[in-house]
C-alpha cells in the first residue's frame, strides 16, 4: 500500500512472472550498455581523448602566439591562416570570443589539437561534423582528430562564455590537394612580416613595418573580436578615424572628454577598466597583455587606420 | 493539534499542514518566475522574432533554471516531505519553529539570488562555470537556500524518528514515505557536494580565495547538479506508487521489488556529475566509462525497474475491479477524468520515451561527444525534469487541494484539459531540442545567425521547422502553466470550502480488492507497453551510434 504499512509478508511474496522477465531485459540491457562503451574503444574511432596537460592561461598563450607566429601562412576576416603539417602538434587557442588560428586540414590526415582557452570555459563544436567539447583554461586537452572529409567546417562556441559568446566563431578547411585551396579564396597565401627575425637584427622598426606589426598583433591577439577596423560597432569603438579623436570616457563614475593619443591608448590596454568609453559600459574590456613594443606597434597600426 | 480527514482518515497536524501549504505557496510562486522567463527565452531563440537583447537573454536563462530547477522542485519536495513524514503517518511534526526557519532561509535565499540576477551581478547561468564570477551574494544565496532546504530534511528525519517510537503506522514505513526517504538520504549527499562547492566558491568571489579550478569545479558542482535530479526521480517515483493508491487503490505488485529499486538510487547515484564531463579534459576514458556506469548502470536499472512496478501497479489494480477483458481494458477504462491520474500516467510516458532514452544514450561517453553542450541535453531534461517532475508535481496538487488546503478546485473542466496540453507542449519543446541537438544547435546562445561574428554558419535547413514546432511547444506550455497557476490560486483563495467526502470532485479510491489466485503473467499490459519501450530505445540506440560513426575520427 503506497500510503499505509504494506500487508502482512510482502517481503516474502513472490516476484511474478512478468516483472522477473523485465527485470531479467532491463539488467542485461544495463550491462550490455557498459560492454557497449569499451567495445567502441577498441573497435569504433570516436573516442574522447584521455590526453590533458597542465597548464596556465599565461603559458598557453605565450605557446599558442608563438606556434601561430611560426605557422602563419596567411590572414582571413583577421584570424590568422595556419596550415600544419600531418601528425603534427597543433594550438587551438580560445579566448572571449575567437577561436585561433584558421586551420587547413587534408583529409584522411592525423593532427594532435592542443585545445586551452586563456579566459573563461568555452565548447569547442565543430559543425556541421557535429563533434563538441569542453576548453578549460588551465588545461591543455590533446585531441587527435582525422578529418574523414573536405569541405569548410566551423568551429562555434556552445559553452556560455560571456555577452559577446555568439560572435565566437573558427574555421577549418579540409582540402585533398593543394588546388582546392582556391575554392575557399586561400591560393594567395603569404606569410606575414616576421617582426622577430626584424627585431633580431637590431635596426628599429620603419613606421610601415610597425604598421603590419601592429595589425600582426591586432589578429594574434584578437582585438578584431571587438574592435572593427571598417566603421562598424559590436562590442567595442571601432578603431579607424580613432586616433586624434575626442571621446567621452568615464573615470570614477564621472563622464569627462579626452583625446584619443599614445598615452591614452596605452592607458586603455594596459588598464582597460580605468576609462571607459561612453557607450560601452556594458561589455568592459579584459586585461590583454601586451609588451610595450606590441603596444607602440598597436598604436601606430590604429594611427593608419584613417 | 490534529485535525481527522474526514476523506481518507488520516490525522493531520495542523502545525505540519500550514508548513505544507507555505513551501506549496513558494514552489508556485518560483514555477511562475520560471516560466514568464522561459516564454521570453523560447521567442528570443525563435530567430524570426529575437525578443530580447543578448544581455537580457543570458540573465534570464539564468534566472530561469535557477527558478525552474532549483526553486520550484525543492519548496515543493519540501513541501512533499512534511506531508509523507507526518499526514501519512498520522504522526505529528517534530520541531514547527525550525520548520519556520528552514522556510525563512529558503525563502531569503530565492529572493537575494533573483535580485541580484535581475540586477543583472550573476550573468554565469546556473551552473556558473568557474573563472565565471558572479556577485558574491549570489552565491551566498543559494548557500542560504541550501541550507534551509538541509534543515528541512533533517526535519522530515526527526518526523520519521517520531512517528516509528510513538508507532503512528503500522511495521514497515508506507512505500510513498520510503521513497520520500531515500529521496531524502540523496537529499543530503546532494547538499553537502553544493556547501563543498559553493562556499568556496562564494569566498573566491569576495577575493579571499585565489583560483577556482575549472574542472575541480564542474566535478563538484554537478555532483550537486545532477544528484539533486535523483531526488527529483524518488520524490516523483513515490507521487506515482502513491496517485495509483488515490486514485485506483493499487500499490506496487511487489513491494520489496519497488523499496529495492529505489535503494539502487541511493547506490547508485553518486558520482552522476561524469555524465557531464564525458568530453572534458582532465579525467581519463577508464575514470568516465567507470563513474557513468559502474559496470551495469544500476541507476538506470533501478528507474527501469519502476518503469514495470508503475503501470503495472495500476494495471494490477484495475484487473482486480473487473477490468480485466484483454491487454489493454484496465487502460481504456482508467479513471482518465482525474486530472491527478492523467497527468501521472502522462508523465511516465514522458519521462520514459522522451527523458530516459536520451538520457542513457547522452550519458553515453562516446555518443556524448555529438550531443555536449547542444540544446539537445535541455531537450533531454526537459523530458525528465519538465514533463517528469513538474508535470507529476502538477497533478498531485490536485488532490493537495482538496485534501490540504480544503477547498474544491475552481476549473475542473480545465483542470481536466491541463495535463494533456501541458504533455503536448512539453513533447514538442522537448523533442524540438533534442532534433536541433542533433543538428548541431548549441544551448544557451543568444544568435544563431552569429551576427557580429568573422564567419558565418548556417545550421541544416531543417531547422527552422523545428524552431518552429519548439515555439509552439513552448506557447502551450507556458499557456498551460498560466492554467495550473490560475486554477491553483483561484482554489485556494475563492474555491468552496470543502465539508466531507461528497465535495471531492477526484475520486479517493478503496483499496482494490485482493487478488484471486492467478498463474502466469500480473500485468501482461504492462509487460507488452515495457516491451515497446524497449524498442523505441533500442532504435534511438543505434541511431545515435550511427551518427556518432558518420563524424571525424577522434581519439
Amino acid at each position: 500500500m503506497s500510503l499505509f504499512s504494506p500487508e502482512e509478508g510482502w517481503y516474502h511474496k513472490k516476484v511474478s512472472k512478468d516483472e522477473k522477465m523485465w527485470m531479467v531485459i532491463a539488467l542485461v540491457l544495463c550491462i550490455m550498455l557498459f560492454v557497449w562503451m569499451v567495445l567502441w574503444h577498441v573497435y569504433g574511432r570516436q573516442n574522447p581523448s584521455s590526453i590533458t596537460y597542465r597548464t596556465n592561461t599565461v603559458e598557453f598563450g605565450k605557446l599558442s602566439d608563438a606556434y601561430v607566429k611560426q605557422n602563419m601562412v596567411g590572414m582571413d576576416k583577421g584570424v590568422p591562416i595556419v596550415r600544419p603539417q600531418p601528425n603534427s602538434d597543433v594550438f587551438v587557442h580560445a579566448q572571449m570570443w575567437r577561436w585561433s588560428p584558421v586551420l587547413i586540414f587534408e583529409k584522411d590526415q592525423s593532427y594532435k589539437l592542443h585545445i586551452s582557452s586563456t579566459d573563461v570555459q568555452h565548447g569547442f563544436s565543430l559543425q556541421p561534423v557535429n563533434m563538441n567539447f569542453q576548453v578549460y583554461p588551465g588545461y591543455d586537452y590533446v585531441l587527435e582528430f582525422k578529418p574523414t572529409e573536405t569541405g569548410e567546417f566551423k568551429i562555434i562556441c556552445n559553452e556560455f562564455c560571456g555577452i559577446g559568446h555568439h560572435t565566437m566563431i573558427g574555421k577549418i578547411v579540409v582540402i585533398e590537394k593543394d588546388e582546392d585551396l582556391k575554392q575557399y579564396g586561400y591560393e594567395n597565401l603569404k606569410k606575414a612580416p616576421d617582426t622577430i627575425a626584424t627585431q633580431n637584427s637590431g635596426k628599429p622598426l620603419s613606421e610601415a613595418e610597425m604598421v603590419l606589426a601592429g595589425e600582426q598583433v591586432y589578429t594574434l591577439k584578437g582585438c578584431i573580436t571587438c574592435h572593427k577596423t571598417d566603421g562598424t560597432t559590436i562590442i567595442g569603438p571601432a578603431w579607424n578615424g580613432l586616433y586624434g579623436k575626442e571621446e567621452k570616457v568615464i573615470e570614477n563614475g564621472k563622464t569627462i572628454s579626452i583625446k584619443v593619443d599614445d598615452d591614452y591608448i596605452k592607458e586603455s590596454i594596459l588598464h582597460p577598466q580605468q576609462k571607459i568609453t561612453v557607450g560601452y559600459e556594458k561589455t568592459p574590456m579584459t586585461t590583454i597583455p601586451l609588451t610595450d613594443e606590441e603596444i607602440s606597434q598597436v598604436i601606430a597600426y590604429i594611427k593608419s587606420l584613417k | 493539534m490534529f485535525r481527522t480527514c474526514d476523506i481518507t482518515g488520516f490525522k493531520v497536524d495542523l502545525q505540519s499542514q500550514k508548513l505544507i501549504k507555505v513551501n506549496a505557496v513558494f514552489a508556485v510562486i518560483s514555477l511562475l518566475l520560471a516560466v514568464v522567463a522561459a516564454i521570453l527565452l523560447v521567442f528570443t531563440r525563435y530567430q524570426p522574432v529575437h525578443l530580447l537583447g543578448a544581455e537580457w537573454y543570458y540573465r534570464l536563462v539564468t534566472f530561469h533554471g535557477l527558478n525552474a530547477l532549483i526553486f520550484w522542485i525543492i519548496f515543493f519536495e519540501v513541501a512533499g516531505l512534511y506531508f509523507g513524514s507526518t499526514v501519512v503517518l498520522n504522526s505529528r511534526f517534530c520541531a514547527p519553529r525550525l520548520g519556520w526557519i528552514a522556510f525563512g532561509l529558503m525563502a531569503a535565499g530565492l529572493v537575494m539570488s533573483n535580485v541580484i540576477i535581475l540586477m543583472g551581478k550573476a550573468d554565469v547561468m546556473l551552473t556558473s562555470y568557474t573563472p565565471l564570477k558572479a556577485h558574491p551574494l549570489y552565491y551566498l544565496g543559494i548557500i542560504l537556500f541550501a541550507v534551509g532546504a538541509l534543515v528541512a530534511v533533517i526535519l522530515f528525519f526527526g518526523n520519521l524518528m517520531i512517528a516509528k517510537r510513538e508507532k503512528t503506522y503500522g511495521e514497515s514505513l508506507p512505500l510513498f514515505t520510503y521513497g520520500l526517504m531515500t529521496a531524502a538520504i540523496i537529499a543530503v549527499i546532494t547538499l553537502a557536494s553544493g556547501a563543498i562547492i559553493y562556499i568556496p566558491t562564494f569566498l573566491w568571489s569576495l577575493g579571499i580565495i585565489d583560483n577556482i579550478d575549472p574542472g575541480m569545479y564542474k566535478l563538484i558542482w554537478w555532483g550537486l547538479g545532477h544528484s539533486s535530479q535523483q531526488i527529483n526521480v524518488a520524490a516523483m517515483v513515490s507521487i506515482w506508487y502513491m496517485v495509483s493508491q488515490l486514485s485506483v487503490g493499487g500499490t506496487s505488485i511487489n513491494e520489496r521489488i519497488s523499496r529495492s529499486a529505489f535503494v539502487l538510487y541511493i547506490l547508485f547515484i553518486c558520482l552522476a556529475s561524469a555524465h557531464h564531463l564525458l568530453t572534458d579534459p582532465g579525467v581519463s576514458s577508464a575514470w568516465k566509462v567507470w563513474n557513468t556506469s559502474y559496470a551495469m548502470y544500476l541507476a538506470v536499472l533501478a528507474s527501469m525497474i519502476h518503469a514495470f512496478a508503475v503501470p503495472s501497479s495500476f494495471e494490477s489494480a484495475q484487473r482486480r475491479w473487473g477490468y480485466n477483458k484483454g491487454l489493454f481494458q484496465w487502460l481504456s477504462k482508467a479513471p482518465w477524468g482525474n486530472p491527478a491520474f492523467s497527468a501521472i500516467i502522462l508523465a511516465i510516458i514522458g519521462f520514459g520515451f522522451i527523458g530516459g532514452t536520451t538520457g542513457v544514450i547522452f550519458g553515453m561517453e562516446q555518443t556524448n561527444i555529438i550531443v555536449h553542450n547542444t540544446i539537445a541535453i535541455p531537450g533531454h531534461f526537459k523530458g525528465t525534469v519538465v514533463i517528469g517532475t513538474t508535470l507529476t508535481f502538477m497533478g498531485i496538487t490536485y488532490y493537495l487541494i482538496p485534501l490540504i488546503f480544503r477547498r474544491k478546485i475552481v476549473g475542473f473542466k480545465l483542470a481536466q484539459w491541463q495535463p494533456w496540453l501541458f504533455f503536448i507542449g512539453i513533447a514538442l519543446l522537448s523533442i524540438s531540442m533534442i532534433v536541433l541537438g542533433q543538428l548541431g544547435v548549441p544551448r544557451r546562445h543568444w544568435d544563431s545567425t552569429f551576427s557580429g561574428a568573422p564567419f558565418n554558419y548556417n545550421f541544416n535547413p531543417a531547422v527552422d521547422f523545428f524552431w518552429a514546432l519548439m515555439m509552439l511547444g513552448g506557447v502551450l506550455a507556458f499557456l498551460s502553466t498560466l492554467i495550473w497557476i490560475l486554477i491553483v490560486v483561484f482554489s485556494v483563495t475563492i474555491g468552496k470550502k470543502i465539508t466531507g467526502p461528497q465535495d471531492m470532485q477526484l475520486k479517493v479510491s478503496p483499496l482494490a480488492p485482493p487478488a484471486k489466485k492467478h498463474k502466469g503473467f500480473e500485468a501482461p499490459g504492462t509487460l507488452i507497453l515495457t516491451l515497446i519501450f524497449l524498442l523505441v530505445f533500442m532504435a534511438l540506440f543505434f541511431l545515435n551510434w550511427k551518427w556518432l560513426a558518420a563524424t571525424w575520427n577522434v581519439k
